[in-house]
């Protein structure tokens, strides 16, 4: 088990911003769906730095993105 | 080169795994887009797959913005030296040589002349990527003498300010007084102005920054590859502190090169009258 970063995307999509995802230091992690203009996270990738939970929140006072623990499969 | 080489053969496309089917749909090239940039970061895929690097380096995030901002990824070829940019360098789908430590500007050199010399229909991009332990101490004279040759490669230095992968050793770009794991004592003497050397030497773009605006240091790095691709050498010294070493947190990165942006890696951006000239004329015709 470990910290992923999650999107609400509810509150995401009020935004439009884009910023997190081109903070995030991993490649292809944190993407943008432009359907439903929302930021989201892809699980098996994220290594949980929280570098977007600070771009979110601190940076953009937004609070769209948390860090949630996930469990592995056998667990 | 080209983008040939990431073609798919039919027969073995069922097997292939989803990051290497993606690279042939979804990357970007210059022969499929007019102009790359950071902008498509969220929505294609990257030449960068799954790096080693610890979690929130800022390193890792300034090499994403450097790869978005190539104008010819197919037509390039990285050469990188020594360091944790090393550790990256397996995981990017683009030409790349590792050289030995120091080494990388001299090697970097005689790759462009043979490419000028086999391709001299296409225009080909070198770019040194290496960090400061290679480009300021063990590779100063290489770096300095490609310099003084007028050789048409980027440079960019990934300014750490320690030997980080090594466990914390003092570098030539180590702050005054800043105490490592590895170097209890403190440094004695300042840090190496490298983007002064740099315009002393004979760069034609020398700039000094932080990674922390993705878009700056894309639009820099575009510059610096049209500038050394028709007048001469170009040099960027990129702010990006290994968290682990001055004991930052990893999501504390980002802050820590926000606060640098005011001091020690106070804007710095010099460009030659002959360069100011070419991008002035590259953004008329709208390749900048």
């Amino acid at each position: 088990m470990y910290y992923v970063a999650k999107v609400n995307a509810d509150m995401c999509a009020e935004y439009k911003c884009n910023t997190c995802t081109l903070y995030c230091p991993e490649a292809n992690t944190l993407m943008f769906d432009k359907v439903g203009n929302t930021s989201w996270v892809d699980e098996d990738r994220c290594k949980g730095c929280a570098l977007c939970v600070y771009v979110c929140t601190d940076m953009l006072s937004r609070n769209c993105i948390t860090m949630e623990m996930v469990h592995g499969k056998e667990e | 080169m080209g983008t040939n080489i990431y073609k798919i053969n039919p027969e073995f496309r069922d097997i292939m795994p989803k990051e290497i089917i993606d690279l042939e749909e979804n990357a970007t090239w210059s022969a499929t887009t007019d102009k790359r940039g950071i902008k498509e970061l969220p929505e294609t895929k990257e030449l960068l797959e799954e790096h080693s690097l610890c979690a929130g380096c800022p390193e890792a995030a300034a090499l994403r913005y450097v790869l978005a901002a190539l104008p010819k990824p197919e037509d390039t070829v990285i050469v990188n030296s020594t360091g944790c940019t090393s550790l990256m360098f397996p995981h990017i789908a683009l030409h790349t040589v590792h050289s030995l430590f120091g080494n990388q500007n001299a090697v970097a050199t005689g790759i462009k002349r043979v490419l000028d010399w086999r391709f001299p229909e296409i225009e080909k991009d070198v770019v040194v990527l290496a960090g400061d332990g290679a480009t300021v101490d063990i590779g100063l004279d290489y770096t300095l003498q490609s310099f003084f040759r007028q050789e048409n490669i980027t440079t960019i230095c990934f300014d750490n300010e320690v030997y980080a992968n090594t466990g914390g050793q003092e570098s030539g770009a180590t702050p005054k007084g800043q105490v490592f794991k590895m170097a209890p004592t403190g440094k004695k003497f300042e840090k190496v102005r490298m983007w002064e050397l740099a315009v002393t030497s004979g760069c034609h773009y020398s700039m000094n920054m932080t990674a922390s605006a993705p878009k700056a240091v894309a639009k820099a790095v575009r510059e610096a590859i049209f500038v050394a691709r028709y007048l001469g050498p170009t040099f960027l010294n990129i702010y990006t502190p290994c968290i682990l070493e001055i004991g930052l947190n990893a999501n504390e990165g980002l802050r820590e090169m926000k606060e640098q942006d005011k001091e020690r890696f106070a804007a710095f951006k010099f460009v030659s009258p002959e360069a100011e000239e070419l991008l002035a004329k590259l953004k008329e015709e709208g390749r900048l």
